[in-house]
């Protein structure tokens, strides 16, 4: 506890106020009985000490009640309870819904804003919104458009809101936000349109910009130190994101930032990953288009990076970097390590020491990953921390013009935004993914502010010679770097995991399922089909004594974009044309809570 | 600019019942789009008369109804015959001078129709889905193509739509969109049509000089 009480002090030191915030959130994550922030916890683990649904009950489970959002469109993150209540949000226009738990979910208070709806013009991949978050008496949204209000959580009174972004050059936010100490943290959605990746800190009291560090550019404007803030032991040095671009297209390179953010306390750090450098097309981009994908450490009072690794260097598959980095202690070769787990897009599993930087692991969590033969480990290769890039997949070194075939994953990545758990009782992670490959054919594309800036064409399938579905629930061994056991999907696992204390494991699917699985075995315990597609994350909370568990419901987002209509297989040849499943034939549009209860 | 009212339900396909409206508020498309595209947005061309038997009302998935093409038919309820009948600049035009596709008898795609199938998939299936199959969100505009007239497709491309949570964006000013807004208009007809399954075509004839003459000039534009 030394570290967090040096860096409360000197927070206090610095800034007068500060720490409450922090407080509050601790506080109120480390009571099981709650949900206080999207992540459950600030380590993301997604999991709870609640117990009372077990393996052994967990089969009798039942729908407790229901609450429908009056919102038809793709339903990502999932409900907060704070005391009696619950807050549940919903996509454009980002609705929110304060819930009395003692009072049959009465609503208390409502807050509906007024957005312009040309923001959904310049969103890609739906409207979806993975949540607000709790902090010091207030709820935090972060709407589509990119304004970030404080509302005050017992009344809904709006405390003081601020511009983020410009949707008019194609800014907007589909990411929740991350309160820490005396700010709250902010992305920032857009890298199908040239924007320029950075996150943004808030002063908590009253909505003042505190700092703001970009993901691309000179060193001032990225926060970094170029002998301090290191790349995989080493410094990163001067310009080294501008020396890695050619001419000045980092300004519209992308590195969004629209995934999830994680806080070591005692490190006093915050973790979160860059997407894919823009366009797609990567001969117009040469360079290693530093820092998109890229996963960032960065000290949370100032912004300065501490150290960066960049996962996917000179990206040629939009495998964007910005998958939750889930924060664990471990024994590694007999030594006890601060450990970040990353399940990227590009199908490896990371492991590093979150302190240093240090790439520990890094193997794939899907057999059909075929783009890179592996990542290299050795500290004294030229290619040290760098993906073997397979010439064939190679949708640069193929060229513009040219399509390139069987690439996997698919631009939708093994994982995507869908965030996994982990259980300290098991020492596994549980990894919703994707079990989809690709062919991909950049072409030249001109850049217009506030219009698509995409620059490839690609057609997705089920990965070949596989189940003939198009996901997987796995559990993950992050020190071996190693699956332990595999659940084929029918669709891909577009819904965050929840693991719990009853050695349970709850998952939604995009046909509606809520599934509970043996935390151990992966054996199915319960399952029950809900009114909508599932791309909401999984969650419990405890009122009066008793434990429930809760899901949005909502087909849409990337998931509905080509698995409404299924996805065929050019290489199969003209007669397997709808050969694959169509979510259409499982399931329609939906935006319902849905609450589980045992019996009695 | 006729059937304004119509050509709203027919794209957006989402959720309009009384609000169908089309903003007309686009800036200009770079001139050297193709001949129809440009003549679409000066609203110089009159064009047949669509047919409004469709009202899409319901807010689904795919919900946009299957035309049933009849095996020989070639006139579509929008109005056009969509035979080919010459090439004018490197696409070919019906009788009337609309962009339509070309397949040869072993399967061959002319070039824009094939191009169509690579900028559909680049700008537009992100809302509308995979091959214009419609997503939980979007209208399958395989079947909107078939329905809507050729101009007032152009007119929504270029200025966009709204209707309560449903957007089209406007992409008059996007050269990505507009400088092969025919050859996405002819390759969505040629899917809907049935006469290009799903996916990538196999084959695809060679790019005529003059379409790469025209492309230069409207991408540098």
């Amino acid at each position: 506890m030394k570290h967090l009480l040096n860096s409360a002090a000197v927070a206090l030191l610095l800034t007068g106020v500060s720490a409450h915030a922090n407080e509050s959130v601790l506080t109120e994550t480390a009571k099981p009985e709650q949900w206080a922030i999207q992540t459950g916890d600030y380590a993301n683990t997604r999991y709870s000490e609640l117990d009372q649904i077990n393996r052994e009950n967990v089969g009798d489970l039942r729908v407790a009640w229901t609450f429908s959002t009056g919102v038809l469109r793709g339903h990502e993150g999932g409900p907060l309870v704070v005391g009696n209540m619950m807050y549940v949000h919903t996509p454009f226009p980002n609705n929110i819904f304060a819930l009395d738990l003692s009072d049959n979910g009465r609503i208390v208070w409502r807050h509906t804003p007024q957005q312009d709806p040309e923001v959904i013009a310049v969103m890609c991949c739906d409207t979806v919104y993975r949540g607000v978050a709790y902090a010091d008496g207030m709820i935090l949204s972060h709407q589509a458009d990119t304004t970030l209000v404080a509302l005050d959580a017992m009344t809904g009174e709006e405390k003081w809101s601020v511009q983020t972004g410009d949707p008019a050059i194609g800014e907007t936010n589909t990411a929740t936000v991350m309160p820490v100490g005396d700010k709250v943290l902010v992305g920032v959605s857009g890298g199908e349109y040239g924007v320029r990746g950075r996150i943004t800190a808030y002063n908590l009291s009253d909505g003042s910009e505190a700092w703001k560090a970009y993901s691309t550019g000179p060193d001032d404007e990225m926060l970094v130190n170029p002998e301090t803030t290191m790349h995989l032991g080493q410094p990163i040095g001067a310009d080294s994101s501008l020396n890695s671009w050619e001419g000045d297209q980092w300004k519209i390179g992308g590195g969004t930032t629209w995934g999830w953010f994680s806080y070591d306390p005692d490190l006093n750090l915050v973790y979160y990953g860059t997407g894919n450098p823009s366009t797609w097309n990567p001969s117009q981009r040469p360079g290693d288009n530093r820092w998109s994908m890229t996963i960032m450490a960065r000290d949370v009072d100032t912004g300065e990076a501490k150290w960066f690794y960049q996962k996917t260097p000179h990206d040629e598959w939009d495998y964007d970097g910005v998958n939750e980095n889930i924060l664990v202690d471990k024994e590694i070769d007999g030594q006890e390590r601060k450990l970040l787990v990353n399940f990227d897009r590009n199908g490896f599993a990371y492991t590093l020491d979150r302190e240093t930087g240090e790439l520990l692991v890094a193997e794939k969590f899907d057999p059909a990953v075929n783009w890179a033969t592996h990542v290299e480990m050795d500290p004294n290769s030229d290619q040290y921390g760098r993906p073997q890039v397979v010439a064939e997949y190679s949708t640069a070194q193929n060229g513009e013009d040219t399509n390139t075939e069987g690439v996997c994953p698919a631009a939708l990545g093994s994982k995507d935004q869908q965030p996994a758990a982990y259980s300290p009782k098991t020492g596994l992670f549980y990894v919703p993914t994707n079990h989809v490959c690709m062919d991909y054919e950049p072409f030249r594309v001109s850049y217009t502010a506030g219009q698509p800036y995409v620059g490839a064409t690609l057609s997705m399938y089920p990965a070949p010679d596989s189940h003939g579905g198009m996901g997987n629930f796995i559990a993950w061994d992050a020190v071996e770097g190693e699956i332990k056991w595999s659940l084929p999907e029918k669709f891909s696992v577009w819904s965050g995991a929840l693991a719990t204390a009853g050695d349970v494991v709850f998952y939604g699917t995009l046909e509606g399922f809520l599934k509970a699985v043996d935390a151990e075995t992966g054996e199915e315990l319960y399952s029950f089909k809900t009114p909508s597609g599932i791309i909401g994350n999984t969650m419990t909370y405890e009122h009066d004594g008793k434990q429930y568990i809760a899901v949005l419901s909502g087909v849409g987002g990337w998931a509905g974009i080509g698995l409404a209509a299924g996805l065929t297989n050019p290489n199969d040849g003209l007669g397997a044309v709808g050969g694959y499943a169509a979510l259409s034939d499982y399931t329609e549009l939906g935006g319902q809570l849905t609450v589980f209860e045992l019996p009695g | 600019m006729k059937s304004i009212t119509s050509l709203s339900a027919l794209l957006l396909g989402v959720s309009l019942a009384g609000a169908a409206l089309a903003q007309a508020t686009g800036e200009a498309p770079p001139a050297e789009a193709g001949a129809g595209a440009a003549a679409a947005v000066s609203g110089a061309a009159e064009a047949p008369a669509a047919t409004e038997t469709e009202t899409a009302e319901g807010e689904g998935m795919a919900d946009e109804e299957e035309v049933e093409v009849a095996e020989g038919q070639t006139l579509m309820p929008s109005g056009h015959d969509i035979r080919a009948v010459e090439m004018v600049d490197g696409r070919w035009v019906n009788d009337e001078g609309i962009p339509t596709f070309n397949v040869e008898d072993d399967g061959t795609v002319d070039f824009a129709t094939f191009n169509g199938f690579r900028r559909y998939h680049a700008e537009c299936h992100v809302c509308h889905g995979p091959d214009g199959e419609g997503s939980t969100y979007a209208p399958a505009l395989k079947n909107s193509v078939l329905r809507m007239d050729y101009y007032d497709f152009m007119q929504v491309v270029a200025s966009g739509k709204q209707s309560s949570n449903s957007v089209m964006p406007a992409f008059g000013t996007n050269k990505n969109v507009w400088c092969y807004i025919d050859d996405i208009y002819t390759y969505l007809v040629a899917h809907g049509t049935e006469t290009i399954p799903r996916g990538r075509p196999a084959q695809r004839a060679d790019k005529p000089e003059e379409y790469t003459a025209i492309e230069d000039a409207c991408m540098s534009s």
